[in-house]
């Protein structure tokens, strides 16, 4: 097991319903393959450096977790499937 | 021929300070930087990807990474400053050309 940080940003249109079932969906996608998660930290919205998908606003979710590192491309295959996410980066935390 | 001279040394003195004030403006091209590396001096100065306040005074107007002569930093820290600044860009904390926010709305 690895420490790891992941940032998504999600669409910024998204109601706070839809934004809660999409944390909660990492959370369960990182829990079913024995992650460990330590910390989610809601930023909000926040106005992105450049568009991504011809908006200039996005929703940040920093999640710190443990997972395995064998794994951790099939999560990140996973959350590129999400149409909800503009982009995300999971970084190694030495 | 007597009169000559000294106007013949004036004008050789004026082209000396001529030489030496160009010589001037090449030399304050250069901006004066701090000899120190910021993070070697101050222990609990991390570099984190997700410090936009702190990562931004590595950039310059132009969204390039400035160079060490500039900021001072020492070759490991610089290292970890364009690795943190790389990561920042991909979430668009900063932008990878152009001043931040400077074409918002």
């Amino acid at each position: 097991m690895q420490k790891y940080e992941l940032i998504v940003i999600f669409q910024a249109d998204l109601d706070e319903a839809a934004l809660d079932a999409a944390v909660e969906n990492i959370e369960t996608l990182i829990k079913s393959n024995h992650g460990v998660i330590e910390k989610i930290d809601r930023w909000g919205k926040r106005k992105l450096a450049y568009l991504i998908r011809k908006t200039n606003e996005g929703y940040y979710v920093l999640v710190n977790f443990e997972y395995d590192p064998e794994e951790v491309a099939n999560l990140r295959r996973a959350l590129g499937f999400n149409e909800h996410i503009l982009r995300h980066s999971i970084v190694r935390v030495d | 021929m007597t009169e000559n001279r000294p106007t013949e040394r004036n004008e050789r003195s004026d082209r000396g300070d001529d030489r030496r004030e160009r010589g001037g403006n090449r030399g304050r091209r250069f901006v004066s930087r701090p000899k120190f590396c910021q993070f070697c001096s101050d222990k609990k100065l991390v570099i984190d990807y997700k410090n936009v306040e702190l990562l931004s005074r590595f950039v310059n107007e132009t969204g390039k990474i400035r160079p060490r002569r500039q900021t001072g930093t020492c070759a490991k820290h610089q290292r970890e400053v364009a690795k943190a600044i790389k990561n920042a860009r991909h979430i668009a904390l900063l932008p990878f050309e152009g001043d931040l926010w400077a074409d918002s709305n």
